[in-house]
């Protein structure tokens, strides 16, 4: 094996560990978080993440050819795909509890959330000033 | 012949440590109190047997492999979509049902 294998098999195998170590904390944050609107927080980052750290360091090993490609097309897919299919479940369960409003905050109106998110911006700016004012 | 003696092993206990994970991921998926726990543990096992997959693929040095795993990539991300919307059809025909049984009983009382 040639110098460049080398540094092609380090390099490689730091991106799998990665990927690995973010499958890890996936899983801590699954089995950590006690309600899904939130265990899906940890979900998703193992989906786009966690894969394309995977991938990237298969891809390395790979070298230069189709399989490449490919892999890159599977990282891409889900790059589109997984917060679509994040959306979709957290709106299936937004649908389906009955009683949401235990586990979090809900508006009925979206123009109170806005006024309110308004207001904190506007708290925030003044408090910026204030400070590089002293 | 050198180079194959480094990546056999590599590969192998990453495919070891994988499984592990796709087990831990299986009981939450059975444990997860409600659907979308559920779901989203499958949709997670389905991340991890993709890689898994890839994985074999440069195993094997079949590239075919990885064709597999982007349709598998897609056929797990159709699945959540369908099952999500059906499963939301169900629950609101059921209320609806609810409703209306409700609805009659309170005609024959009155």
């Amino acid at each position: 094996m040639s110098a460049v294998d080398w540094i092609r098999l380090v390099i490689g195998s730091l991106f799998v560990l990665a990927g690995i170590v973010i499958f890890f904390t996936e899983l801590y944050g699954v089995f950590h978080f006690k309600y899904v609107l939130n265990r899906m927080h940890a979900a998703a980052m193992g989906d786009t993440l966690g894969i394309s750290a995977c991938l990237i360091g298969l891809m390395i090993f790979s070298g230069l050819n189709f399989t490449t490609l490919k892999m890159f097309l599977v990282i891409v897919f889900l790059w589109f795909a997984s917060p679509v299919s994040s959306h979709v479940l957290s709106r299936l369960e937004a649908a389906t509890n009955d009683n949401l409003a235990a586990h979090c905050e809900i508006y009925e109106d979206v123009e109170v959330l806005d006024r309110e998110l308004i207001a904190a911006k506007a708290d925030k700016n003044s408090e910026e000033k204030e400070a590089s004012a002293l | 012949m050198e180079k194959e003696m480094i990546y056999h092993p590599l590969f192998i206990l990453v495919l070891v440590v994988l499984s592990f994970m796709l087990l831990v991921c299986l009981i939450r998926a059975v444990k997860g109190p409600r659907v979308a726990d559920r779901l989203m543990a499958v949709n997670m096992m389905g991340t991890m047997v993709m890689v898994m997959i890839s994985v074999l693929a440069l195993l094997f040095q079949e590239s075919y492999l990885v064709d597999i795993c982007l349709i598998y990539a897609m056929i797990s991300f159709l699945s959540v979509v369908v099952i999500s919307k059906v499963y939301i059809g169900i629950y609101e025909e059921q209320h609806h049902n609810q409703e209306h049984v409700e609805g009659g009983n309170t005609d024959e009382r009155s």
